[in-house]
């Protein structure tokens, strides 16, 4: 379902990121970068990560001199277990919070609901949040480094890092146009190393939806983004979508790809984590709008959003797409 | 000299057979592991394990196969002192000094060290 959006902008972002993204092509367009280790001046990863969410979003309030009773709502959600992340970081605040979860996609699940709010008059202020952390995603859904497993090419890193953005009824130079809500997909692939592959399904349906439900090509954006397919599952989504006779191959790109430079860092086929899409887009991309270099953009974050209990007991990985259609004015 | 050099072409074998599994199956680090001692244990139940550790040496003895072979080895000794008993009595007789050792290593170092990436 594509939601069509008149009064929803995007007020200001802010990012905080970590040692391997200072390191990749766009470290200059972060707020704060922490690269002294991955505690984050706390005791434990997990920590870190709660931190860094809290502090993106109170810096946010800060950057934009506001108070907490001026947001109507928090939508936040990362991959730990309980989105633990979010939950415990939301206890700094006095703002009413509504935690989500669509793993990798959901920040873009996070701005669908909050544009709906504002678009329906509901509320004036949203923060959307999210976070990721290396460490925190190898223990949840991999092997914790203790193990010294070796990876496979097809793995991504998961990124470090916190994104968070206010999305606002008061007209500003980047506007929220239009959005649509995933549908789940499964094709039976229950290879966790080979995200991509399974993600890439997502959204190539929910492109092919967004772009039929408005009646546009395309090439109607500057620039299509995914999240985190990384460099094997972006030749599966323009294979797919070729199929489907829609070309994307000179305006796609893959946030994942954007924020690791995969020949100079050893990150396997690219970033992964809800954070490599709210970071590329909340630093790289609005920038990059700011200035005139795109003028219509479409992101769409996917996510594979499994259980680890149900792999273990031999499910396959269902994934979604969420896709936001962003213009400069 | 043959020692070193069979120590050579055992302990690689091992690890070329661990790669291909790694590389072909979806088959993690930890199935290898297991996988390993129970053909360790296999082939020391028939006997040929012993053989093996007379031309390979450490070659044989070092790799996790050779845990499997322990296993038996310390189980059938139980056996022929205790009768069936034996089996669970003496199956970590000849092991035991390497798990306990890993397990108070395993302790310290987490005491005294944090995860890094």
């Amino acid at each position: 379902m594509t939601k069509k959006f008149n009064n929803v902008y995007v007020a200001d972002t802010y990012t905080i990121a970590s040692i391997y993204e200072k390191n990749g092509p766009i470290s200059n367009y972060f707020d704060l970068i922490y690269n002294k280790d991955f505690y984050y001046g706390t005791d434990t990863f997990e920590k870190a990560e709660e931190k860094m969410l809290s502090n993106s979003i109170s810096k946010l309030i800060n950057k934009v001199k506001l108070v907490d009773s001026d947001i109507d709502y928090v939508i936040a959600g990362d991959l730990e277990n309980q989105i633990a992340a979010s939950n415990y970081a939301m206890r700094d605040f006095n703002i009413p919070f509504l935690g989500i979860f669509s793993a990798c996609a959901t920040f873009a699940e996070g701005i669908y609901i909050g544009a709906n709010f504002i678009e329906g008059k509901g509320c004036k202020r949203v923060i959307v949040s999210t976070s990721s952390h290396n460490m925190v995603a190898e223990r949840q859904f991999r092997n914790p480094t203790e193990y010294g497993a070796l990876k496979k090419k097809t793995t991504t890193l998961t990124s470090t890092g916190a994104a968070s953005i206010l999305l606002t009824s008061t007209k500003s130079n980047i506007k929220i146009t239009s959005a649509t809500a995933g549908i789940v997909q499964d094709k039976g692939i229950s290879d966790v190393n080979n995200m991509g592959a399974v993600m890439a399904i997502a959204a190539a349906d929910t492109i092919k939806r967004h772009l039929n439900d408005l009646h546009i090509n395309a090439d109607y954006y500057d620039l299509i983004l995914t999240g985190d397919l990384g460099v094997y599952g972006k030749e599966i989504l323009i294979e797919y979508l070729k199929e489907s006779g829609i070309d994307i191959s000179l305006n796609y790109d893959d946030c994942g790809l954007i924020l690791y430079d995969r020949k100079k860092q050893p990150v396997y086929a690219g970033a992964s984590g809800p954070c490599s899409s709210a970071l590329v887009l909340c630093s790289y991309i609005l920038n990059e709008m700011k200035q005139g270099k795109y003028k219509k953009v479409l992101v769409v974050p996917t996510g594979a959003i499994f259980s680890a209990t149900r792999l273990f007991q031999k499910s396959s990985i269902p994934s979604i797409a969420h896709a936001i259609a962003l213009e400069a004015i | 000299m043959d020692t070193y050099f069979y120590a050579f072409l055992f302990c690689g074998f091992i690890c070329m057979i661990g790669q291909l599994i790694l590389d072909n199956t979806k088959l993690t680090p930890g199935h290898v592991t297991s996988l390993f001692v129970v053909i360790g244990a296999a082939l020391d139940l028939a006997g040929i394990y012993d053989k093996i550790v007379l031309y390979a040496g450490a070659g044989a003895l070092v790799p996790i196969t050779s845990f499997g072979h322990l296993l038996i080895h310390g189980a059938m000794t139980a056996v022929s002192d205790n009768g069936v008993m034996g089996l669970s009595l003496g199956i970590f007789d000849l092991t035991s000094a390497g798990i306990s050792i890993a397990v108070v290593c395993a302790f310290f170092l987490a005491l005294f060290f944090k995860p890094r990436h």
